[in-house]
């Protein structure tokens, strides 16, 4: 059943790859939040109940919910404009997603490790490396936010596979990370909006002292 | 020797049914079941004419094109009863026999001069070749699992046991499905009712060809499509006895044309520059579909 849970989870890295509207991006990592919690609701019953009741509430209602209408919020408020503006064409990001899945398989079974859940590992890394390929190839601030909590949530399935013996400290640190990024971006992104207009990173080249 | 009657069978009243269904879902009343194989046949009746600045390629080019979806049809199996051909690696043998009647479609429409015709040729060409690679990835994954290279024994080796087995096969039959509507060009790809040949990608290669090639050309999309649904019902059939399959193999045919007509009518063409990435992203869902697979064998855990 995990199985298929990754599966879908990469499938929704392979969607971000040619889609075009922020509200898809937003509704993707929405997808993302909820399959997060199908994984941790299956993988760690064996924990002691209130660490697992605070990690299935940080995946359903921060990732899940909280965060994407967050953005939504952030998108309308801002008056960003619905596309998403990418520097390469989505052909090629696709072409460049499929390169990364592909490569991490490729060094998911060069490690060969017994303790390893290679799953996890691919597709943790794919996310990673999606989200790191993502950043770099949005136009706008709001996107890098988004691929910000995609490389999150590869991190927490990486976690998830160590999964009953991970301290609820690990957990408790995403759950910090995400809250800060998110709102200080979200500010961030605010501020420049009342100087800039538009959350575009091309118009920070014109910034001077 | 059974599949190559039914999938005939079939064929004749597949295209019907999706128009009937488009026309249902539209809220019209619609053609009868026949009235394409009535076009069809009526087309038969009429003499060919052909273009003086055509050549030979021309004239024979909708009969090979026909004579290769014969030729596939041939090795698809139907249960535990195999196809009328059948050897090792035969899906190989389909998957290029296709494609050489596609390139002399492709040859005729270029021998023609029509610029239309060419640019249609182009993107037709364009859209097979990126729809290749999904169809060999899918196969050979399924060849890996059960590990035959002939369809007959893939299809009955291949059962649905474990979750993510069915995760496998639903993201195979989403791939088959829309392997067959780019195949055949239909709507998410190419829209058969329009009427600009700016816009056109199969439609617009056939411009110049007229009654009794015209008809041979509209029966083997026919036919086509219901190749490509027997490919989607032996998924599903494994080696259940013959008096099971028929029935199954009808209704999943049916069910295939219902499900053709629903899409055409509640999706919208896409642009044509976003066609390409459509395509691709079925490569890259069979790669999954093989990845999966190796995680099935425990060959990747």
């Amino acid at each position: 059943m995990t199985n298929i849970l990754l599966i879908i989870f990469i499938i929704s890295l392979l969607y971000f790859a040619i889609a075009n509207r922020l509200m898809t991006y937003v509704k993707i990592i929405a997808l993302q939040g909820v399959i997060l919690f199908g994984v941790a609701f299956i993988e760690l019953l064996e924990i002691n109940v209130i660490n697992l009741i605070l990690i299935l509430l940080e995946t359903i209602i921060v990732k899940a919910v909280m965060i994407p209408a967050f953005m939504s919020y952030v998108i309308r408020k801002n008056k960003i404009t619905r596309e998403a503006e990418p520097f390469l064409p989505n052909f090629l990001s696709l072409i460049i997603v499929t390169g990364i899945i592909i490569g991490t398989f490729i060094i998911a079974s060069f490690i060969d490790d017994p303790n390893l859940h290679k799953i996890y590992f691919v597709t943790a890394l794919s996310a990673l490396f999606c989200g790191f390929f993502f950043i770099s190839s949005r136009r706008k601030i709001i996107t890098h936010v988004i691929c910000y909590v995609i490389i999150e949530n590869g991190v927490v399935i990486l976690s998830l596979a160590v999964g009953n013996e991970m301290p609820m400290l690990v957990n408790l640190g995403i759950l910090l990370d995400v809250f800060v990024s998110v709102f200080l971006l979200g500010i961030f992104i605010n501020k420049i909006g009342d100087v800039m207009g538009e959350g575009d990173v091309g118009s920070l080249n014109r910034l001077k002292d | 020797m059974i599949s190559f009657g039914l999938i005939f069978f079939v064929s004749l009243f597949f295209t019907g049914i999706v128009s009937k269904t488009k026309s249902l879902l539209s809220g019209r009343k619609g053609p009868g079941l026949m009235q394409p194989l009535k076009d069809i046949i009526r087309l038969f009746r009429k003499r060919s004419i052909f273009s003086e600045t055509t050549s030979i390629i021309f004239q024979i080019a909708p009969s090979i094109s026909f004579a290769s979806v014969l030729m596939a049809v041939m090795v698809l199996p139907l249960g535990h009863s195999q196809g009328l051909l059948s050897f090792e690696g035969d899906f190989v043998f389909f998957a290029y026999v296709l494609a050489a009647g596609k390139f002399f479609s492709i040859l005729a429409a270029l021998d023609t001069g029509s610029s239309f015709e060419g640019m249609g040729a182009s993107r037709e060409s364009l859209f097979s070749m990126l729809a290749e690679p999904a169809f060999f990835i899918l196969m050979g994954s399924f060849g890996l699992m059960t590990g035959y290279t002939s369809f007959h024994k893939i299809f009955l080796a291949l059962h649905f046991g474990s979750y993510i087995s069915y995760a496998l096969g639903v993201i195979a039959m989403f791939v088959l499905v829309m392997i067959c509507m780019v195949e055949n060009s239909r709507m998410p790809i190419d829209d058969p009712k329009t009427h600009l040949e700016l816009t056109m990608v199969h439609e617009v290669m056939i411009l110049d060809n007229s009654g009794f090639d015209l008809g041979l050309i509209s029966y083997t999309t026919m036919l086509k499509f219901s190749m490509y649904g027997s490919l989607i019902a032996n998924l599903f059939l494994g080696d259940s006895p013959l008096y099971g399959t028929i029935p199954a193999f009808l209704g999943i045919q049916f069910l295939f044309a219902v499900l053709a007509g629903a899409l055409e009518s509640f999706s919208a063409r896409f642009r044509m520059s976003h066609n390409a990435q459509f395509i691709l992203v079925l490569s890259s869902l069979s790669l999954l579909v093989l990845f999966g697979v190796l995680v099935m064998l425990g060959r990747f855990n």
